[in-house]
Parts: C-alpha cells; sequence; structure tokens
C-alpha cells in the first residue's frame, strides 16, 4: 500500500472529499500542503512531490481540483500517480460534482442492485446486456506530435495512434481484430503486403496479452460501450503534413509584420479540415489589419496570438496570410517569452503510418451478425513550430 | 467543529429523520441522509443526529446503508460510546444473505477507529476470512490489519497470520494481493511478509491474473526473495519479462527494479534490462501525464549516471516544449546535460543556448549551468557560446556565465585564456553575490593576463562602503591581494584603502571592551599580553606603547598577522620595557660589539614615523632617528625579551645607496633569539618597504 490517504482539494487547497486509508498519517497534515505548494510556486521550484516532514505529497491538478496523496512511506511514484490518474478516469468530474454541489443533489437509484461485476469472472462487462442492433464502431485516430526549430529543421515527429472502440453488442461477444502489422505479416509470411511496424504497444486490459504475444491475435471480449482498445507509437520520421514558414518582423515602437506560409504536405486526394494556424504576436499589439489568400484570421488579445482558420486545406496546396500590428511607441519593461506557432487539423479517411483495420470478428453464442464500422482520423497532437 | 447556525440544520434533520411518514417513503428518507451526508462533508458538525442515523442503517436500502456507513465512520472516532450502538446493527449485516451487505458492513466496522472495537469486530473479521464470496474475503483480509492497529500493541496473533498465509492461496486475485498488504502491516515489526520459495512461485504463477495496482506491489513483494540458483533466477527473469512492457508505468518500473536486484551478480543482464525499458521508459518521458512524465525522467537521470549516453541516440526527446512545466524542463536540461556525445553535441548544445535566452531567469540559467557542465568535455564549443551569451548585457545571464567560468577554470586550464579575454566589461551587468564573487576571484586569481582587472577591482573597492554581502568583501580582501603580487604597482594604493576600510572597526566590534584594559592596551597588545600573563607583570604607572589598533592606516592585514604571530612561532618573546634613556642606551651600546649585521634592500623615501609605529607593534623601541629625507639617515632602536636580554640595533641608509645597513648588539651571546630578533626587524622593515613600492 503505497498511499495512505487520498483528498480532493478545491482550488484554495480546502479538502472537498478525503479517504483515510491505512490512518498512519494524520489527516490534517493535509494542511500544510497549500502553503507549500505556494511557497514552492513562488521560489520558481515546483514539482510534483512535495514534502512535509515525514509526510510526502504526490499531487496532480485537473482542471480546478487537487488530488493529492499522502504517504509516509517511500513508495512507488509512478504507482501514485497512475492511482490518481485513474481516479479521474473512473470519476468522471461530472459524477464527482453530483457528490460536492451546494444544492441538491441526486443519486442515481438504479442501481441498488449488487454490481455483478464486483464477482464476476469479466470484471469490465455485465451479463445480460441486449441491444436491437448488433454494431461496433472503430476509430483509428493517429495525432502527430511535432517539433521544428526555429531555422526550419524537425527536431520531434512521431505518431501515437489509438483505436478506440464504440461497442452496442448483446450478451458476451468474442471479438477479434486485424490490422496490417509487420510483425504478424512476417510471422505468416506476407512480408510483400502493405505493413506497419508498431511499437510500444499498450491494451486495455481485456485484450488477452498472451495470445498476442504468441501469434499477434488481437482478442477480447470488450466492455459495453466505448473504450479506448489499444495505444501505439511510430516513431519513423515523416513529412510534416502541414508544413508552415513564417516572417515576423518587429520594429520596435512602431508596428510588427507577419507573414505566414502554409504547405500541405499529404496527398491530393486528401482535405485536411479545421485548420487552425496561431501565430504569437507581442502583447502590446494593437490595430489588427489582416490579409488572407484563403480562410479567415482573427485577433485573440487575450491568448495573445492571430488564428488563421481554413475551413478545408486540400494537399498539396499553398497559401498565405500577412498580418500587420502597431505598436505602442512607449515599450513595456518585462521580456516576453518567444512562443511556438501552434498548428491544429483534422485529415480524415487516412492514417500516416498506413494502418489498416483488415477484418473485425465478432463472434456470439446466439450467433448474431453484427456490422463493424472503420473510421480514419489523422489529426495534430503537440504540434509546434518554433519562431525565431 | 460545531458551525455557525447548524444547531437549527441538526433541529430540522432530526425532525425529519424521525418523521414516521419520510420513513415510510423510502426516496425521502434517502434524501434526507444525503443532506445529514452533504452537511457532514462541509464540515458542520453532525454528530447530534447519530442515534437516528444508527436507525436508519436498518433498512434493505443498500445505498441508504452506504451512506449510513460512511456517517457512523466519520463520527465514531467523536462519539465512541454512541457508536456501540450501531456496532449491534453491523454485527447483524455481517451475516446478511447479500455478499455486498456483508462486505460493506464488516469493512465499516473495521473503520471505525475507535477504542474497545477489536473485541467486537474479531468475530466477524474470522467469519469474513472463510466466507465464500471473494467481496467479504477481501475486506476480511484487510480488516486483520486494521484490527491489529487497533489492538495497538506489537503482540502478533500467530494463528490469525497463518490464516492469513494460507489465504495467499485463495483463487481470488484482490483477496492474494490484500493478504499480502495485511501481513506486511501486522509482521511490521519482523521486517514484514516472508516470502519463501513456494509464495514466490505462487505468486509469480498468479501475476498475469492480477491487476496492476496488485502486479506493481507483487513486484515489490517478490523484491525479499532470493533466487536459489542461477536457472531459478533466470526461470523468473523470464517469467516476469512481459511486465517490462507492461502498459501500466507503475508495473514497468516495478518489474525493472526487481530485475535489476535480482541480476545484481549479472552486469550484463542489468544492463540488458535497461536497454529494453528504454522504449518504455521514452514513452513515459513524454506521457500525457506531466507527473509521470517527471518521474521517469528522474528515473532517466539516474540511469545516466552508469551508463552514460545509454539515452544518446534519443536526445531530442528531451528537447524541451514551451508550454511544459518549469520542473519538466529542468530535468530534461539535466538529462540533456549527462547524455551528450560527440554525435549529438552540436544539435544538444544550438538546442541548450536557445533556452539561455528564455523568459523565465531560473530555466536560463539552468540552462547555462548545463553547457557550463557540457563545457568539461567540448570546452571549445561550449566556452564560445557562453562568451556570445555575455554580449547579451543581461544580468542574470551574466551572473552564472561568470559562475560557470570560475567552475571551468579550475577543471580545464586550457581555456583559461578564452575566459579572460570574455570576461572585460562583465561587471557592469552582475548584481548579486554569487556574480560578483565569481567575476572577483577570477580577476584575483587571473589578473596578470586581464589588462584591466586592477581597475574593475578599484571600482569594486570604491564601492565597498556600499556593499552589502560580506562574502563578496571577503573575496575582495583576497583577490586584492592575490593581483597585489603579481601587479604591485596598480594595486598598492587601492589595497591600503581597502585595509583602512577593513581595519576601521564599527563600534559594536569594541563596545564590549570598552572601559576596560583593552583599549588602554590596545587589542593586539592586550592579546600578548593576557598570553604572556605570569612571565612577566606591567608596571601599571610605566607609560604605554601607543595602541596599533587604532592607528596604523598602512599596515596591511596580512602582515598584521603574521607579525602578531611571531611571539608564538619563535622562541623569542619581546616584552614592552621601561623606556631606555639616551644615555643608557648610548653607555651600553658602546660597551658592546656588534653581534649581527646585514643589509636589506631599500629603495626611495619613507616616514619614518610609519616605521617607528610598525616597531612599536612588535615591541621594538625607537630612542633616536633622524629626521626624514636627511642623508646619511640612521634610527637607534632597543628590545627586550622575556628573559631580560637587551637588543640594541642601528639601522643605517648612506646616501645614494639603496640598501639599509642593519647592525644588531646583544647584552647576552644568545644566537637562537638573537636569530629571532632579526626576523622579526626583517619582517618589520620587509613590510614597510613593500608598503612603499
Amino acid at each position: 500500500m503505497s498511499a495512505s490517504a487520498v483528498f480532493i482539494l478545491d482550488v484554495k487547497g480546502k479538502p472537498l472529499i478525503s479517504r483515510n486509508y491505512k490512518g498512519d498519517v494524520a489527516m490534517s497534515k493535509i494542511e500544510h500542503f497549500m502553503p507549500l505548494l505556494v511557497q514552492r510556486e513562488e521560489e520558481g521550484a515546483l514539482a510534483p512531490l512535495l514534502s512535509h516532514g515525514q509526510v510526502h505529497f504526490l499531487w496532480i491538478k485537473h482542471s480546478n481540483l487537487y488530488l493529492v496523496a499522502t504517504t509516509s512511506k517511500n513508495a512507488n511514484a509512478s504507482l501514485v500517480y497512475s492511482f490518481l490518474y485513474k481516479t479521474i478516469e473512473t470519476t468522471d468530474s461530472k459524477i464527482l460534482q453530483e457528490y460536492i454541489t451546494q444544492q441538491s443533489n441526486k443519486l442515481e437509484t438504479g442501481k441498488s442492485r449488487v454490481p455483478p461485476t464486483v464477482t464476476n469472472a469479466v470484471s469490465w462487462r455485465s451479463e445480460g446486456i441486449k441491444y436491437k442492433k448488433n454494431e461496433v464502431f472503430i476509430d483509428v485516430i493517429e495525432s502527430v506530435n511535432l517539433l521544428v526549430n526555429a531555422n526550419g529543421s524537425v527536431l520531434l515527429s512521431e505518431i501515437v495512434g489509438t483505436i478506440k472502440l464504440k461497442v452496442f453488442l448483446s450478451g458476451m461477444p468474442e471479438l477479434r481484430l486485424g490490422l496490417n502489422d509487420r510483425v504478424l505479416f512476417e510471422l505468416t509470411g506476407r512480408s510483400k503486403n502493405k505493413s506497419v511496424e508498431l511499437e510500444d504497444v499498450k491494451f486495455h486490459q481485456c485484450v488477452r496479452l498472451s495470445r498476442f504475444d504468441n501469434d499477434r491475435t488481437i482478442s477480447f471480449i470488450p466492455p459495453d460501450g466505448d473504450f479506448e482498445l489499444m495505444s501505439y507509437r511510430l516513431s519513423t520520421q515523416v513529412k510534416p503534413l502541414i508544413w508552415i514558414e513564417s516572417v515576423i518582423e518587429k520594429f520596435s515602437h512602431s508596428r510588427v509584420e507577419i507573414m505566414v506560409k502554409a504547405k500541405g504536405q499529404f496527398k491530393k486526394q486528401s482535405v485536411a479540415n479545421g485548420v487552425e494556424i496561431s501565430v504569437p504576436v507581442p502583447s502590446d499589439a494593437d490595430s489588427p489589419r489582416f490579409k488572407t489568400s484563403v480562410g479567415s484570421a482573427k485577433y485573440v488579445p487575450e491568448r495573445n496570438v492571430v488564428i488563421w482558420s481554413i475551413k478545408s486545406f486540400p494537399g498539396g496546396k499553398e497559401y498565405l496570410m500577412r498580418a500587420h500590428f502597431g505598436l505602442p511607441s512607449v515599450e513595456k519593461e518585462e521580456v516576453e517569452g518567444r512562443p511556438p506557432i501552434g498548428v491544429k487539423f483534422e485529415i480524415p479517411y487516412f492514417t500516416v503510418s498506413g494502418i489498416q483495420v483488415r477484418y473485425m470478428k465478432i463472434i456470439e453464442k446466439s450467433g448474431y451478425q453484427a456490422l463493424p464500422w472503420v473510421r480514419y482520423i489523422t489529426q495534430s497532437g503537440d504540434y509546434q513550430l518554433r519562431t525565431s | 467543529m460545531p458551525y455557525l447556525g447548524s444547531e437549527d440544520v441538526v433541529k430540522e434533520l432530526k425532525k425529519a429523520l424521525c418523521n414516521p411518514h419520510i420513513q415510510a417513503d423510502r426516496l425521502r428518507y434517502r434524501n434526507v441522509i444525503q443532506r445529514v451526508i452533504r452537511y457532514m462533508t462541509q464540515g458542520l458538525d453532525m454528530s447530534g443526529v447519530f442515534m437516528e442515523m444508527v436507525k436508519a442503517s436498518a433498512t434493505v436500502d443498500i445505498v441508504q446503508k452506504k451512506l449510513v456507513y460512511l456517517y457512523m465512520c466519520t463520527y465514531a472516532p467523536l462519539k465512541p460510546d454512541l457508536a456501540l450502538l450501531a456496532i449491534n446493527t453491523l454485527c447483524k449485516d455481517c451475516s446478511d444473505p447479500n455478499p455486498m451487505v456483508r462486505g460493506l458492513a464488516l469493512r465499516s466496522m473495521c473503520s471505525l477507529r475507535m477504542p474497545g472495537v477489536q473485541e467486537y469486530i474479531q468475530q466477524p473479521i474470522l467469519n469474513g476470512l472463510r466466507d465464500k464470496a471473494s467481496y467479504v474475503r477481501r475486506v476480511a483480509v484487510l480488516g486483520c490489519a486494521k484490527m491489529h492497529n487497533l489492538h495497538g500493541d506489537s503482540e502478533v496473533d500467530g494463528a490469525l497470520v497463518n490464516e492469513l498465509y494460507s489465504l495467499l492461496r485463495d483463487q481470488d486475485p484482490i483477496v492474494v494481493v490484500n493478504c499480502l498488504r495485511s501481513l506486511e502491516e501486522i509482521l511490521k515489526q519482523e521486517g514484514g511478509v516472508v516470502i519463501n520459495k513456494p509464495i514466490a512461485h505462487h505468486l509469480l504463477n498468479r501475476m498475469s491474473k492480477l491487476d496492476q495496482w496488485g502486479q506493481a506491489e507483487v513486484l515489490n513483494f517478490l523484491l525479499r526473495y532470493q533466487p536459489r540458483s542461477e536457472e531459478e533466477l533466470f526461470d523468473i527473469l523470464n517469467l516476469l519479462d512481459s511486465f517490462l512492457k507492461s502498459s501500466s508505468p507503475g508495473v514497468v518500473m516495478g518489474a525493472t527494479k526487481l530485475f535489476l536486484i535480482l541480476a545484481k551478480m549479472f552486469p550484463h543482464v542489468q544492463t540488458d534490462v535497461l536497454v529494453r525499458v528504454k522504449g518504455p521508459l521514452l514513452a513515459a518521458c513524454s506521457s500525457e501525464s506531466r507527473e509521470l512524465c517527471f518521474v521517469a525522467l528522474c528515473h532517466v537521470r539516474q540511469i545516466l549516471h552508469s551508463l552514460p549516453g545509454h539515452f544518446s541516440s534519443h536526445y531530442k526527446k528531451f528537447f524541451c516544449s514551451y508550454s511544459e512545466p518549469h520542473y519538466i524542463k529542468l530535468q530534461k536540461v539535466e538529462v540533456l546535460c549527462e547524455l551528450v556525445n560527440d554525435e549529438n553535441v552540436q544539435q544538444v548544445l544550438e538546442e541548450l543556448r536557445g533556452y539561455c535566452t528564455d523568459v523565465s531567469a531560473d530555466f536560463a540559467q539552468a540552462a547555462i549551468f548545463a553547457i557550463g557542465g557540457i563545457a568539461r568535455t567540448y570546452t571549445d564549443q561550449c566556452v564560445q557560446i557562453l562568451t556570445e551569451l555575455l554580449g547579451l548585457r543581461q544580468e542574470h545571464i551574466t551572473t552564472v556565465v561568470v559562475q560557470t567560468f570560475r567552475d571551468l577554470v579550475w577543471l580545464c586550464p586550457q581555456c583559461t585564456e578564452a575566459v579572460c579575454q570574455a570576461l572585460p566589461g562583465c561587471e557592469e551587468n552582475i548584481q548579486d553575490s554569487e556574480g560578483k564573487q565569481a567575476l572577483i576571484w577570477l580577476l584575483g586569481v587571473h589578473g596578470e593576463r586581464i589588462p584591466n582587472a586592477p581597475y574593475v577591482l578599484e571600482d569594486f573597492v570604491e564601492n565597498v562602503k556600499s556593499e552589502t554581502f560580506p562574502a563578496v568583501k571577503m573575496e575582495l580582501l583576497t583577490a586584492l591581494l592575490r593581483l597585489f603580487l603579481s601587479r604591485p604597482a596598480e594595486c598598492q594604493d587601492m589595497l591600503g584603502r581597502l585595509l583602512y576600510y577593513c581595519i576601521e572597526r564599527p563600534v559594536n566590534s569594541w563596545a564590549s571592551d570598552f572601559n576596560t584594559l583593552v583599549p588602554v592596551y590596545g587589542k593586539a597588545h592586550w592579546a600578548t599580553i593576557s598570553k604572556c600573563q605570569g612571565a612577566e607583570r606591567c608596571d601599571p604607572e610605566l607609560p604605554k606603547t601607543s595602541s596599533f589598533a587604532a592607528s596604523g592606516p598602512l599596515i596591511p592585514e596580512e602582515n598584521k598577522e603574521r607579525v602578531q604571530e611571531l611571539p608564538d612561532s619563535g622562541a623569542l618573546m619581546l616584552v614592552p620595557n621601561r623606556q631606555l634613556t639616551a644615555d643608557y642606551f648610548e653607555k651600553t651600546w658602546l660597551s658592546l660589539k656588534v653581534a649581527h649585521q646585514q643589509v636589506l634592500p631599500w629603495r626611495g623615501e619613507f616616514h619614518p614615523d610609519t616605521l617607528q609605529m610598525a616597531l612599536q607593534v612588535v615591541n621594538i623601541q625607537t630612542i633616536a632617528m633622524s629626521r626624514a629625507g636627511s642623508r646619511p639617515w640612521k634610527a637607534y632602536l632597543s628590545a627586550q625579551d622575556d628573559t631580560g636580554c637587551l637588543f640594541l640595533t642601528e639601522l643605517l641608509l648612506e646616501p645614494g645607496n639603496s640598501e639599509m645597513q642593519i647592525s644588531v648588539k646583544q647584552n647576552e651571546a644568545r644566537t637562537e633569539t638573537l636569530n629571532s630578533f632579526i626576523s622579526v626587524l626583517e619582517t618589520v622593515i620587509g613590510t614597510i618597504e613593500e608598503i612603499k613600492s
């Protein structure tokens, strides 16, 4: 047992809910947490682990709540943090709010029967689920993380893929998912086909890991509804999907001139939707003027950025945006950082890695027919291009 | 703690809870109970309705039961006598046909945390251990640990422990892990649960059935098991192999630790393990959870200490992103500093240089220190970057760069030349203590290579009065004296001024000595006297030699100390003596032979008063002296040691001669004391000569 107690605190450090597991750390110790946090923050030495005497606080922040675990032991830190995140995952903030609300609150009344999952062999799925129409929706989503230096060299480029399932199936179905996994293809001697080498694959607990290790079969009994079946990573270098070239010229005391060129470096048939390019501007800039070859530009003063939005951006195209800002003649004292240019986009029907769902087999005792639906999306993750 | 207005609320809720109409309506009844719980979590004292709540626990509605139990666990320590009333209901629920109710009741009962509850919970726990529902067994097993804690003594119930050990074979994986947890608590005094071969193998076989929390903990318990043979060891490692790639970072870390510790006799296996967890660790380093990312980075640094270069090819993973929190950036900079090698040094330095101009001063400084760390291996490139940074003329950057330089010239003397060239001008951009100290140190030690070093130090001397940091003053004194040795002409004057400043004492330093003998004798003098007390008593009526500390502006601090130390180091102990009359001196001088004669180098003019004063410090009296500037110049000195031996001296400066001739006569021929006397005299004259030049 790593944590002695777990607290949920509001933004001022007042405990909202707490649970004392072991009773070996006094619950009043939590009063030291907030002052310590504030003190460390002022010193610029904030870290996810704070200590007060014998007591260690391992904490995370979720929107405006602090989740704090106290321990007096030399605990496994990764485990405690995972647990705190799991707490957020399982107790969605909406559910938590129901308990904390100041006004009347309602508790679901339907669950007074013993949840069968407590004693079930398959803890993530209860028996007796029924649907009129049996369907599975498979979303293959790939996020592109990119970091480009001010001089245009790519520092980091990686793809984080997830396969999400939305399951509307009756009974206890047995599912098998087939991917164009390179290791599998090599095992079965189909190495000529187009395949993808997946790294760092992680599965939902429902997947039988032993089978995957033996013959790369992904077989499982799914939970009901939404869940993330697996995630993977690809660190092979790919051409940045949307390439940005920017010139930001700052003439002190008078104006800033910005020129941004965006180029779609993906297949001509594909289209990137909802492209948003946010370009940093000085916080004291005023009187914006824009000129764009496509889409619209908007100044967002509270974030100190210009957001250039392009609804649909076909592959191979190149667009231009110019912006002009005035600067006050009296320069402000404090130095500003150099935030990067950020890009958001979504390209449907396309995966950077080329991963494909080859089949999804659904077997249930009652032998019903079920339909799998597959959707592919590539989207921007942490997509940043530094400015000089 | 009672809340303002809580009384009315309690009264109202009490009434509602007693209302038979509400009790009859399940939903309304539960609603009232929920309000009680809500006030309780908000800090209102709801213990007033304890009785009513106990009654409310007798219900078939499991949600209501759970709420009431939660209430009881909160107030039981405050109201132990009332809580006893609840025990009955709880005991009854422990034999409810519904396993959920049994478990819940048992769990609540164990959490009551009030004195005397042990005797009531013992039987339900023992029953719970043999319950057919796994949920009840899980609760009962943990209850054993709670019961042990409540007992408060270290007495261990052997039968219970045996029962728990046998439950390690339970078919429910959570019961197994809970058993381990429970045993660990109960056997804390004896070093925790014992993992022998059958238990270890059993746990290993159950590993895949456990959830990630259980796996992480079992891995931790397995650390206690020492495999008997090499074969067994590798079997275990093979069995646990897949956990190195688990999707839970806690399990990965736990498995890694187990591998590293089990394979402590096989360094190649350890290295192999670290290579294999590289992927998961790197993935954790770019985890969405900043905290997990932080923990992973801390571990990466630890691995790098033993395996430098282990992550070198992945250096780009440790580049900082704009929005990352501070603590992650600082860790990443440390990692970058440690994984640098010939191939990536260019890119890493380029990246670090970008950080040096970050808005956050702390982060910028960390980056500069990191470059300083890399400079120990890649000196030239780093010194060049650091020099360029000085050009930015930013205070927070300059100070850290200069500190880095100071540390660097120690370790890499070959870069001294480049550092010296970079230094001029940076004094304008340093305000803090650390930076000033570093700069002054560099100027003092390597001042001979920096043309304007004396003038920079002169500025510091000028402003020494307004200098707030004592450490800077100390550094300045040392540095200036060092530089004085290599560049005396430029430093003499300001060294004098600095020393004058240093010697001038604030009131507090002498206030305690006020109105004692100390100011009469002078502090230095008093120290000598109090040391040689008993050797010779001083006649209080005698005219006193004037104190040195009160004046003597030109005697450097260092030399003063040296002079004072002489009485301790040599056998000679000069004592302040009755002033010899000129007649007596002349008679004695003429009657004695010259015992020693030597010449000392002597150039130019000097103040006879200075010499006289300096001599007085060491208890040498001046009997007669020519006027300043007269040629030939002569002086007659006398001194007496503690044995009464007289030393008579003549100093002679011939016109046009750059030497001073010294002749010493002694009334008792003793060569050791004579030599000591001459060395004292030499020191004094040498000091005067040094100050002069």
